[in-house]
């Protein structure tokens, strides 16, 4: 295929390494520490001992965007990052219920929605991805994904096929 | 330009570096990832580090049964307690949140008021982790990481979700790398093992016990008797044993939760018994380690009792807030002389002084990995005070004495104490067991509300999810939204203890050996909350 001549920039995503999640919510409390109590990544239980991180997926054509009636939620179409410009929430919840994923918290802070952006006044990243302490929530380029081989290990380690 | 200052995370043995950034209106956590030995990652409590620093609820004046008064009050006030009591009716109390100079100071003080009543307040079972068994050898970060047979005892990754990260690794280098749990309930970390034993609540030690007896039959200890104890079957005990003969690179950790662990003492020496018979370390996951006094704490609670102490000191944690069902004993003291970083919910009655936090203050100390040095990261908290500068301003002077250094316990003396242990009561009704999460930080995150039952004892209670139950203990009654889980075994209810309410509802029972404080898992009655 001839090069277009356009650069298209990596995005980076966060990405959990499943058979190394302990369920400690680290992620949560990271997130919770620095935005007063807003919790932006959600947990789920998959069974007794498997807890794991429900991170926003930035969505290439985010439900919530369109759903949102004050076009509140945006996304930034360079970076991929889907966010909230926080003065405008009216707190009406149709983000939340439009959340194919159920990332959005279904409670209200301070009367608006808890919305990811990604740590954006982070160049490093998203906290919840640098303070991850086993490293399995990681921030990393979409290419690096298939890499990761996530069926392919997870179905090859012992662990994670006892623990689902 | 924004400077991010190193501090070394004090909230556990782990010793984690954090970086700590004042952005001109808040303080905010940096993570510093070229730092070992966490490399930028956090847990849950070291995240929320910088929240104790600028807390609306910082203590900024001393109190008097809960009014605000100047520091030149307070200490008349104590001047003249002091004064009404001699000597011999003075105690001393430390907890955890001192740095080893500050025990020296706070020992040295004891002996300025001419009393030997100087107290270890730090009653969590995982103390008891830092008493050594003659023979065993720490481990370090290293064998962690090169480990390939790790037993693992109690909940280690809530304890220490950083260590967690060194023993996942260990645990998935080898495809036959191999991790055997202990627990009395099924955790996050029984979930990565290939052997979780499911042990009695507070039996870990009787399995363990059994482990070792298999180990080395010179020892002569009664396995069957311990096997049927603990509710494990031998073969699978031995199984766990050969695990870790067959592999010499490995690991024993240990975790010990309040309201968990039956004998903390014989928890911590039977997890190093079956290090010293596998040959492996072990290491004990703890979030503090505080040297016994020169009065146990059960000694000290009969004086108070007896009524022989008038005027009681204590230093450092939030004890004994932390204990609510050993305060009615200690309400009996005439003057009584706290320190604090946060205001209370609850005013403790008596003199209440505002303390610096250890982000405030240097010290040394040693962690699991290594010895650390802490500077200061921000200025003390307006009107708080370090706790030398208190003891300077009573006594005109301060002196240091050093705290009692443990005697490691030889193996003969702990073969004497299993093999005069007590058989477990049969429980009729059920057990209630403590959880320490990895989110509890108090009740900032989670605020515990939250009881877990097994799918069966739901159906006989006539309860679901998120409906409400009561649970009365012998201490206390709290209600609870019920969650129904396999994760614990019939007969067997779990909350989180890091919300006092729950707290409350465990006892601090004094055992053998010793009559060291121990915090068991408590029998309770339990019904659906009507209405």
């Amino acid at each position: 295929m001839a090069d277009s001549g356009i650069k298209v920039q990596s995005r980076k995503r966060l990405f959990v390494r499943l058979d190394y999640c302990i369920g400690c919510r680290s992620c949560e409390a990271a997130c919770r520490s620095r935005f007063k109590g807003e919790a932006r990544v959600r947990y789920a239980e998959v069974n007794e001992t498997t807890l794991i991180p429900l991170p926003c997926r930035h969505c290439e054509e985010p439900l919530c965007a369109a759903a949102c009636p004050f076009e509140v939620i945006r996304k930034d179409e360079q970076g991929g990052i889907v966010y909230q410009s926080s003065v405008h929430c009216v707190g009406c919840r149709s983000c939340i219920l439009a959340c194919p994923f159920g990332v959005l918290d279904k409670e209200l802070l301070r009367r608006m929605a808890q919305k990811c952006n990604l740590c954006q006044d982070r160049p490093e990243g998203p906290r919840c991805a640098a303070s991850c302490p086993t490293g399995a929530l990681c921030f990393i380029d979409e290419g690096e994904i298939a890499e990761q081989q996530v069926g392919k290990r997870t179905t090859a380690r012992l662990p994670f096929w006892r623990r689902v | 330009m924004k400077t991010v200052r190193k501090f070394v995370c004090d909230f556990c043995l782990n010793g984690c570096n954090i970086g700590i950034l004042f952005d001109g209106y808040q303080y905010r956590i940096e993570y510093l990832t070229e730092e070992p030995p966490n490399y930028g990652r956090l847990c849950p409590r070291g995240n929320s580090a910088s929240i104790v620093i600028d807390h609306p609820k910082r203590l900024c004046y001393p109190l008097l049964d809960g009014k605000e008064i100047t520091w030149q009050q307070a200490l008349n006030t104590i001047q003249q307690w002091l004064d009404e009591c001699s000597g011999r009716e003075r105690a001393v109390v430390y907890s955890r949140g001192l740095s080893p100079a500050e025990a020296a100071t706070v020992a040295g003080f004891a002996r300025q008021l001419g009393t030997e009543n100087l107290v270890c307040g730090y009653l969590e079972p995982d103390n008891f982790l830092g008493v050594q068994l003659a023979g065993v050898r720490r481990a370090k970060l290293e064998e962690v990481q090169s480990a390939r047979a790790i037993l693992l005892v109690g909940d280690v990754f809530s304890a220490s979700p950083v260590a967690a990260k060194f023993i996942l690794d260990a645990r998935y280098a080898e495809r036959n790398s191999r991790l055997v749990v202990i627990d009395s309930i099924r955790t996050r970390q029984s979930g990565f093992a290939q052997l979780f034993l499911l042990v009695k609540p507070g039996t870990e030690y009787r399995a363990l016990a059994a482990i070792a007896g298999i180990l080395d039959p010179k020892l002569n200890l009664d396995v069957d008797r311990f096997a049927v104890e603990c509710g494990v079957e031998r073969s699978r005990l031995e199984e766990a044993a050969a695990i870790l003969k067959s592999t010499p690179a490995g690991l024993v950790g240990a975790a010990a939760s309040f309201g968990r662990v039956a004998n903390p003492l014989l928890h911590s020496l039977c997890a190093q018994l079956v290090a010293l018979k596998t040959d492996k370390p072990f290491a004990g996951f703890a979030e503090a380690l505080i040297p016994n006094g020169r009065l146990s704490f059960q000694q000290f609670q009969e004086k108070v009792v007896q009524g022989q102490i008038k005027m009681i000191f204590w230093f450092g944690g939030l004890f004994p807030y932390s204990y609510p069902e050993v305060f009615p004993a200690l309400s009996q003291v005439r003057f009584r002389v706290a320190t604090t970083i946060f205001r209370l919910s609850s005013p403790l009655p008596g003199l209440v002084l505002p303390v610096v936090s250890e982000f405030e203050k240097s010290g040394s100390g040693e962690t699991l990995w290594r010895q650390v040095s802490r500077e200061p990261v921000v200025r003390p908290v307006s009107g708080s005070r370090l706790i030398s500068e208190i003891i300077q301003g009573i006594t005109g002077s301060t002196a240091t004495e050093s705290l009692n250094v443990p005697v490691p316990v030889q193996v003969d003396k702990l073969l004497e104490w299993l093999a005069g242990s007590r058989k477990p009561e049969p429980v009729s009704g059920y057990l209630l067991v403590g959880e320490r999460r990895a989110i509890g930080i108090g009740e900032f995150y989670d605020s515990e509300e939250e009881i877990t039952v097994n799918p069966a004892d739901a159906r006989q209670l006539g309860v679901k999810d998120e409906e409400l139950v009561t649970v009365k203990s012998r201490t206390a009654e709290e209600q609870f939204r019920v969650k129904v889980s396999g994760a614990v075994p019939a007969g067997v209810l779990v909350v989180g203890v890091d919300a006092h309410r729950n707290r409350r509802l465990f006892s601090v029972e004094f055992d053998e050996p010793g009559g060291i404080a121990t915090i068991p898992p408590t029998k309770v009655e339990v019904w659906r909350t009507q209405g």
